[in-house]
């Protein structure tokens, strides 16, 4: 019985040891599973946080370069705007004092004729005024004229730089022949042609 | 022996088995929640080292481009030389061609 009973007891702890380091052996392959988990999850969100990293630091240095292209393009369009502007100021210089030119009456009559013409009357009303310029220095421009049309002459230079304004009698037809329309009316011409000139564009 | 005394071994037996079972079980359990802190350390680290190396890369990429941004001043202040340059070289030269053009166009 004595015998029996030990064996018993025995059996009972043996048992209870082997389900022990059962218990352990697998809360250790649980851990070292655990562990390899941690280190690949690991590794992904590392790789994960360059890769952004990567895109964010091509974003950053876009960013600043694409900022400074453009304040430097502008620098450069500000430039060449600076430059077109003075030339056209002097070309304006060069206008307002047209009058004193030896070609001044040529153009004169050239520029009434075509105001002439645009507003298409018998009786056209030419309004003229350069700088400098009276009455008695317009003879040339008064042969131009029809026979019904009449000039009359400004002392001051009209739109500031002077020129040629035709009207039919009624002023319903008005065609504005000064330097400053003809500036406006060829403006564009007048980019191309500064910039071709200047930057050989 | 008398059959109580040995009723009374057996239970004795049986309750130092469950302590022995009871005691396993608590340590496993210890082991997978030091391996979880293990595992939670492995993964701040490589974060943490990832942030380090972020920040690293994007200093770099700054100030890699700050040096191309300053390329760029250098080769816009060539260009803007140029322009001034040729607009004193052509500048009569422009001026006059635009005066014909408003005069004969």
């Amino acid at each position: 019985m004595s015998e029996s009973l030990e064996k018993l007891q025995n059996r009972i702890l043996s048992d209870a040891k082997h389900k022990a380091d059962e218990t352990i052996k697998d809360s250790q392959a649980k851990s070292q599973q655990i562990l390899e988990e941690a280190k690949q999850r690991a590794q992904r969100e590392f790789e994960e946080i360059i890769a952004k990293a990567n895109v964010e630091a091509e974003s950053i240095r876009r960013s600043i370069l694409s900022s400074k292209v453009r304040v430097n393009r502008l620098r450069i369009l500000e430039e060449k705007n600076r430059i077109v502007e003075d030339i056209i100021h002097s070309v304006e210089d060069r206008l307002s004092s047209f009058s004193k030119s030896e070609r001044f009456e040529e153009t004169a009559q050239r520029f009434v004729t075509e105001a002439v013409k645009a507003v298409d009357s018998d009786q056209p009303i030419v309004r003229i005024g350069f700088r400098g310029v009276s009455k008695r220095n317009l003879d040339g421009v008064s042969r131009v004229l029809p026979k019904g049309g009449k000039l009359v002459v400004d002392e001051k230079p009209i739109d500031d730089l002077g020129g040629v304004v035709a009207t039919d009698p009624e002023g319903r037809v008005v065609f504005n022949n000064t330097f400053k329309s003809r500036l406006e009316r060829l403006d564009n011409q007048l980019l191309t042609l500064i910039s071709s000139t200047v930057f050989g564009e | 022996m008398s059959g109580i005394d040995a009723v009374k071994k057996i239970v004795e037996t049986e309750a130092q088995a469950r302590r022995i079972v009871d005691e396993a079980s608590t340590k496993a359990q210890q082991i997978i929640s030091e391996t979880r802190e293990q595992a939670e350390r492995i993964r701040q680290e490589a974060t943490a080292r990832a942030q380090q190396q972020r920040e690293e890369m994007l200093s770099g990429a700054k100030s890699k481009a700050e040096a191309e941004a300053l390329q760029s001043d250098k080769e816009t202040e060539q260009i803007l030389n140029t322009y001034r340059k040729l607009s004193e070289e052509r500048k009569a030269t422009a001026v006059s061609k635009a005066v014909e053009l408003i005069l004969n166009a």
